[in-house]
């Protein structure tokens, strides 16, 4: 009697849950974009004989139903949950969550990444900056994953044989080190980035390095919208949100700053871009290739150029009390064989600033 | 692991194979599970009782086409072919039947060696002789080797009056194309479900069961085999390996052939209950045999006993003179590592577990039973099985030899470094869940307390609970796009 109750239940219930996902999924509008994974999410497939034939359909179908899944986010929080809390795993997909920060593991050193790399800043140095009168730096930020990760038993690379390695091959800059002044707490909980009002001791750093003093007087405002970093939406885990500071001061105010992709003047603190997908960006509008910020209260020939990736954008407002002009290159976007068209490099000072998860990654630099 | 033939000049490894994901609908995918499998059950059980054997085979041609659309008139003709000298042999009884058997088998093994070896037959030639001969590079039809062996069997069977031919195209077609075991198995011989094809009983019954074998098929395949497979993947691309890594991939990747091809068949004998036939066990807890001969009863049974009633008995079996013994087994297990793929390492695989039956079957197995404690024979079983597999897995001969040797520290390996050590704290739980539910324990355990009258019906009202919620969180696995790869497709 029980087993023919107990089958009557299975039958009825599974039937029931496959007939319901089945449903939702095919009238289940589809969604556009996934704001916790801050990524477009595949559309359905357009129906061509080709496409069917040669295979690409029946996988961009597969793409749409994974990504347009009912429920989505919260299927990916069930796999977490089991991933790390059922089976123990330690990461997942490389993502670990330690003392309420979620990191990637960034391991091990790709010395061939950083030959790349260095290959890449020598030859900048040289088509550009050899027998210019030119004061070049170089300056290594390192990733959360060096306070967090070798601390608690997750695999880190060598931080010290990546600066080294990088500087041997780098010996025609000035290094100016960083590390020292950075600590755990420095960077967001669920983001890669470190946080603006925390590096201010960093930017001191790099300004006594290159010859600039920074009073480091700013006035620490909040944004209005909290914050979830980049490792929020990968680990799938609810994660509490956090709040977003950024440093003002009368200087920044006072700075006009140009976008070389939309030639258009554009802001330090970008409050739509805040606002988006990824709050990060109100540091310079996010990701752009060339920009410049000028500062009318110092000597506009005091001139700064910073080569750098993501972690620049929030630093650069710091340095540019020193500065008249400050240029900030994104060579991941924009081919460092083009910045003759753009850039006069006599006269100023250079400044290389690179997070490690970038120099161990380096293929994205042209 | 390298998933297609090496001698087709195209080496996947298992870690790439997620790359081909959408060229097949696996079961562990979202398009199989809520698009494809809710449309064939309604589809079926709708039908009236006389079409549902073509609602079977019209939805399996979808399923094949959905994976390889060039290569579904390449699989209907080649069981047209059967169908056709199946009748004819009936027909005549003759020496004719066996021409007309000759020529069927020709077909088949012939479309299966051009497919799946010709390549490598080429690469080996011209090896030995230094001559250049092009690369055929021809693509294998999915599962052409479980269906090429259903089409044989049914040959064979029809040849010895063991079943009689099918005359209904429909029916013999439903049969070899069916889609929950065409292109991972388990080898349905035709005899065992000749008769479920014409009539067959669907009950509520036997749909639980289907459905309770079908999600634990899947949660084998997706939370172990996967997870495994990821251990696996961080093998192949660590640089700082040690001694205590190779073991942990040696045992990893053991459980996850394991569970990868038990648990496909595991599905594939609960969808057959669910559409009413009774498919034959394929797997037996392999790992707890105590002998190497014990292991092939449990491993991959339908494959074995294929061999077994297809080849070995054919041969002489062990009814000849022990030399000619002797060279029937070789000759069997070499084909049972070439049927694997077209490499040299499948083919060494293969000779390997001859050579050890050969030596059981002459004097190790007395050796053996006269260990009591069976300790000690678990642990011969383990170490074949584990090297055997690392074998299998392996890109060449030269790998395995490195891989193996490396297991006992040759290279002045380190016993441990971080990263291992690392690895094995990540899936100690997975390992050990892993091993314990490779053996009967978990099952033996729960049957033993459902006979106590309170556990019975706790596990009666939990099993539908347990199998929503299991399926929840494969889904969540499948719709984070995790690895995901077969490895018994292209076999």
């Amino acid at each position: 009697m029980w087993e023919k109750t107990k089958n009557t239940v299975t039958v009825s219930v599974m039937a029931a849950f496959f007939l319901v996902f089945f449903v939702w999924c095919l009238f289940k509008p589809a969604d556009e974009a996934s704001d916790s994974e801050r990524r477009k999410l595949a559309a359905m497939p357009a129906w061509k004989l080709a496409d069917v034939m040669s295979g690409k359909y029946m996988k961009d179908f597969e793409d749409y139903a994974m990504d347009q899944f009912p429920l989505r986010d919260s299927f990916r929080t069930v796999k977490s949950y089991t991933a790390f809390y059922l089976l123990g795993q330690r990461d997942v997909g490389g993502i670990y969550l330690r003392d309420g920060y979620a990191s990637k593991l960034e391991y091990p050193l790709h010395t061939d990444s950083l030959d790349y790399a260095a290959a890449r800043l020598e030859r900048i140095y040289d088509k550009y900056l050899s027998g210019k009168n030119v004061n070049l730096y170089l300056s290594v930020i390192p990733d959360k994953n060096y306070f967090l990760a070798g601390a608690n038993g997750y695999p880190a690379m060598d931080y010290g044989e990546l600066v080294s390695y990088l500087r041997e091959r780098t010996d025609y800059m000035q290094y100016i080190d960083i590390f020292d002044c950075l600590e755990l707490s420095d960077y967001y909980r669920t983001d890669t980035h470190w946080r603006q009002e925390k590096i201010v001791d960093v930017a001191q750093k790099l300004g006594e390095g290159m010859g600039v003093t920074l009073s480091g007087q700013y006035t620490r405002r909040l944004l209005d919208k909290p914050f979830y970093g980049v490792y929020y939406g990968q680990s799938a885990l609810p994660l509490p949100a956090e709040q977003l500071y950024y440093l003002d001061s009368e200087v920044i105010n006072a700075c006009r700053v140009y976008d070389f992709e939309t030639n258009s003047e554009t802001v330090v603190y970008d409050m739509e871009k805040a606002r988006g997908k990824d709050p990060y960006e109100i540091f310079l509008a996010g990701p752009k290739s060339l920009m410049t910020i000028k500062n009318p209260g110092a000597d506009p020939d005091k001139r700064l150029i910073i080569f750098r990736d993501s972690f620049g954008s929030s630093i650069a407002p710091l340095l540019v009390e020193g500065y008249g002009e400050i240029t900030l290159v994104d060579i991941r976007y924009l081919s460092s064989d083009m910045l003759g068209s753009f850039l006069d490099f006599d006269n100023s000072d250079v400044l290389f600033l690179y997070s490690t998860l970038v120099l161990n990654n380096s293929v994205t630099m042209k | 692991m390298c998933i297609l033939p090496r001698g087709t000049g195209v080496t996947v490894h298992y870690a790439d194979y997620q790359e081909t994901r959408g060229n097949n609908m696996v079961f562990s995918s979202i398009p199989f599970l809520y698009y494809f499998l809710p449309c064939v059950l309604i589809l079926y059980f709708m039908a009236p009782r006389r079409l549902k054997n073509s609602v079977l085979l019209l939805t399996s041609l979808v399923f094949y086409a959905w994976g390889e659309p060039r290569f579904v008139l390449v699989m209907l003709l080649t069981i047209l072919q059967g169908y056709i000298f199946g009748i004819l042999i009936e027909r005549y009884r003759d020496r004719r039947a066996k021409l007309c058997l000759a020529v069927s088998a020709a077909v088949s093994l012939g479309l299966l060696g051009y497919c799946k070896y010709a390549d490598f037959f080429i690469e080996n030639f011209n090896a030995v002789t230094g001559l250049s001969v092009p690369l055929l590079k021809v693509t294998l039809p999915i599962g052409i080797s479980f269906y090429t062996f259903q089409i044989l069997s049914y040959i064979v069977d029809v040849y010895r009056g063991t079943v009689p031919a099918q005359r209904n195209f429909i029916n013999l077609a439903a049969y070899i194309a069916m889609f929950p075991q065409l292109i991972a198995g388990p080898i349905v011989r035709y005899s065992d479900i000749a008769a479920q094809l014409e009539d067959r009983t669907h009950s509520v019954s036997k749909c639980a069961l289907g459905i309770r074998r079908f999600v634990l098929g899947l949660g084998k395949k997706v939370l172990f085999a996967n997870t495994l497979g990821e251990l696996c993947s961080t093998f192949r691309e660590s640089d700082d390996r040690s001694v205590l890594f190779f073991w942990l991939y040696a045992v990893a990747c053991a459980l996850q052939i394991y569970f990868d091809f038990s648990g496909y068949s595991d599905m594939a004998i609960g969808l057959g209950k669910v559409f009413g036939f009774d498919f034959l066990e394929n797997f037996n807890y392999p790992f707890v045999s105590k002998s190497v001969t014990e292991f092939w009863r449990r491993w991959h049974m339908s494959l074995g006993s294929w061999f077994r009633d297809y080849v070995y008995i054919p041969l002489g079996g062990n009814r000849v003179k022990k030399f000619r013994w002797l060279c029937n087994l070789m000759i069997v297990w070499f084909l049972t590592g070439f049927w694997h793929g077209a490499a040299w390492n499948f083919i060494v695989w293969g000779l390997f577990f001859g050579v050890l039956l050969i030596i059981e079957k002459l004097w190790f197995l007395k050796v053996l039973d006269k260990e009591r404690t069976g300790i000690l024979r678990h642990i011969y079983v383990a170490m074949v099985v584990l090297f055997s597999f690392v074998l299998f897995d392996a890109a060449d001969i030269s790998q395995a030899f490195y891989h193996i040797s490396s297991m006992f520290g040759a290279g002045n390996l380190p016993l441990v470094t971080a990263e291992s050590l690392y690895q094995l704290k990540s899936y100690a739980v997975i390992l050990a869940a892993g091993i314990l539910g490779a053996t009967p324990l978990v099952s033996y355990g729960i049957h033993k307390l459902r006979e106590r009258g309170v556990f019975e019906k706790l596990f009666n009202a939990a099993e539908p609970v347990f199998l929503v919620l299991l399926m929840l969180v494969i889904t969540g696995y499948i719709v984070d796009g995790s690895f995901n790869p077969f490895l018994y497709f292209r076999f």
